[in-house]
């Protein structure tokens, strides 16, 4: 794959999305419980306000995939909907190639493309070139353009099969495939996909990552991933965003928050014996499964080929590998201890208080 | 083809094609469609007799007026904008507001295309129809002003379906104010008998009210009880309560619109 920009923009180029500061706050009447407190609500003017997203400022350049990781309720989508102009923020800034989204929503339509791993986009009841066809009217692309991208897309995607097929007797892999080009059709300059691969096999989940990096590396699709799997950050960014109850406590690249926090390594040993009273110095028995043993072990105290030898001068042992953790479980790790940084001042500011996983 | 409706008109189509797909339903409606026009021609055939019948509205007047107002009410009934609230229920129409299309326009062009199709798939059953009870055919003109009538009645018709829907944004559910409204638009506007039949002062205000606009003043002229010389007034007072009905209706979609894009729905 090219060599793609990264997040620190470049002098002279204008990043594709940009914010600052930016801050939504719902507003609800505040309810009181019980019949009664049905009926006060209803003349209630107290209200209740929730903050959903807190000074989020951030920009993008444009070819980028990033991941913008938070648990439920973090505000993600609350952004992403305020990106895609149908949010008006409370305050704050917000530009998406040069417009402000919510006052020009359908000129920001244009320009972005959006997929969602639990809604679909399509006609339910007519066959899949039928929702293309009707894109191709919503967007006006031009009728060569549209035909270039809906044979490329259907080679890619291995829409051939069921392109006639009505979208309700799809698989949910073929759907989402659908969806996928759906949401491009019209070339949009950025696609936000919302949990994309939610539900899917891992066959389908590989050919979404592989159409999603390919997109990007050969159109230099912008492309923002809302996901909790991790693993399709894992395969797909180089950047990611990570928010916490509305703020961002992370914005930087995958590998620099895994070197940092991946202090810690599995070594997986197969012995040939039932050892009951195995054990090694320097590192800590994490699971057990019959002869199969998983160590944890800190590398700045211990490093792996000494744990190796530790472990064969005293057991017969048939098979061993070292496991690297996976941004999944470092990324659980900074939401109950928080984000600290290594370096001050060049990222963001360590949570300071503790958060349910 | 202008650009800027090519979305509209692909909307349509698509309504249509879809409709087609559920072709039991169309079937089923053509059976009991014939049966209620032989059951209306009963009842009213029963109720001339037992009663003085109404100076205006002879007998065959009467059955035409009935079964005319049926074959309305198969195109009328069909609120294309429904699914605003199986939308708003949804959340779906977050991703319909990301698209570069005015919303209303879409909810007007899909209905409209679901009522095409149901409006010809009245035509078969009509024929049959017209085997069983006797209807009257008017001239050309009055089956021209009516056509142009019946066009306003549907607009107005649509927007005051599409007021009921968007309440659905901050109800969610509008389930029993639309049948309050259908029964009130059924009963007032016409269809289930004629406004003449109303007396004295009850019978001049349901004849100013906007649901006389749906289904009365198209059929008044089917019938003749309303002469060529009133034609033009009574298609005027229609396109005022349409002018009305669409800026109170585009009042409404502003309102919702504000209100999903400030407090997310």
């Amino acid at each position: 794959m090219p060599e793609r920009a990264t997040h620190q923009s470049k002098a002279g180029t204008m990043p594709i999305i940009e914010t600052r500061e930016l801050r939504k706050v719902f507003r609800s009447v505040k309810r009181t419980p019980g019949a009664l407190g049905a009926l006060r609500t209803l003349f209630s003017r107290e209200f209740v306000d929730r903050v959903a997203v807190e000074g989020v400022t951030m920009a993008l350049d444009e070819g980028e995939l990033v991941g913008y990781i938070g648990p439920n309720g973090a505000g993600k989508s609350t952004t992403i909907k305020m990106l895609t102009g149908i949010l008006v923020p409370t305050s704050g800034h917000v530009r998406v190639a040069g417009l402000e989204p919510h006052a020009d929503r359908k000129r920001n339509a244009r320009n972005i493309g959006v997929v969602f791993g639990q809604r679909s986009q399509l006609y339910w009841d007519l066959p899949l070139i039928e929702s293309f066809e009707l894109l191709r009217a919503i967007y006006a692309v031009p009728a060569g353009r549209y035909k270039e991208n809906l044979a490329e897309f259907t080679e890619l995607l291995e829409m051939g099969d069921f392109l006639n097929t009505p979208v309700r007797q799809l698989s949910l892999g073929q759907r989402m495939r659908g969806d996928f080009a759906a949401a491009m059709l019209h070339d949009p300059r950025i696609v936000y996909l919302d949990e994309p691969t939610i539900g899917l096999d891992v066959v389908a989940k590989e050919a979404i990552r592989t159409f999603v990096a390919r997109v990007n590396a050969e159109r230099g699709t912008t492309f923002i991933l809302t996901t909790h799997d991790l693993a399709d950050v894992e395969r797909l960014c180089r950047r990611i965003v990570l928010i916490d109850k509305g703020r961002i406590i992370y914005d930087g690249q995958v590998e620099q928050i895994k070197s940092q926090y991946g202090t810690h390594r599995t070594l997986v040993v197969e012995l040939t014996e039932d050892y009951p009273a195995f054990a090694v110095p320097g590192a800590e028995v994490e699971a057990r499964t019959g002869n199969r043993v998983r160590l944890r072990f800190d590398r700045r105290t211990v490093s792996a080929d000494v744990l190796i030898r530790r472990v064969t001068e005293a057991y017969c042992v048939s098979d061993v590998s070292i496991e690297e953790p996976e941004l999944e479980s470092i990324i659980r790790h900074i939401y109950v201890e928080g984000y600290t940084d290594p370096e001050p001042g060049s990222g963001a500011a360590a949570l300071p208080h503790p958060v349910e996983a | 083809m202008n650009a800027a409706f090519a979305p509209y008109v692909a909307f349509g189509q698509k309504a249509f094609a879809r409709e087609a797909t559920y072709r039991v339903e169309v079937f089923t409606n053509v059976g009991s469609l014939i049966l209620r026009v032989y059951l209306l021609r009963s009842l009213w055939t029963a109720l001339y007799r037992q009663n003085a019948a109404p100076p205006d509205i002879p007998l065959h007047a009467m059955i035409t007026y009935a079964t005319v107002a049926l074959l309305m009410s198969l195109v009328l009934e069909i609120d294309g904008s429904r699914s605003i609230r199986e939308k708003v229920r949804e959340g779906s129409i977050a991703t319909d507001l990301m698209k570069p299309i005015s919303l209303p326009l879409y909810f007007f062009s899909d209905g409209f295309g679901q009522t095409l199709f149901h409006a010809l798939m009245i035509l078969p059953s009509l024929a049959l129809a017209l085997l069983l009870v006797h209807v009257d055919v008017p001239s050309v003109a009055t089956l021209t002003a009516f056509a142009i009538s019946f066009g306003f009645g549907y607009l107005v018709n649509f927007f005051l379906n599409f007021m009921m829907n968007v309440i659905a944004f901050w109800t969610l559910e509008t389930f029993a104010i639309q049948l309050m409204v259908r029964w009130a638009s059924d009963l007032l506007g016409g269809m289930l008998l004629p406004l003449a039949f109303f007396p004295g002062v009850l019978g001049t205000i349901v004849a100013n009210l906007p649901f006389a606009a749906i289904y009365s003043t198209p059929l008044r002229i089917y019938i003749g009880e309303l002469p060529p010389s009133g034609w033009a007034a009574a298609i005027g007072s229609q396109a005022a309560w349409l002018l009305l009905f669409a800026a109170a209706g585009a009042i409404v979609w502003r309102a919702a619109e504000r209100r999903v894009v400030v407090q997310g729905g």
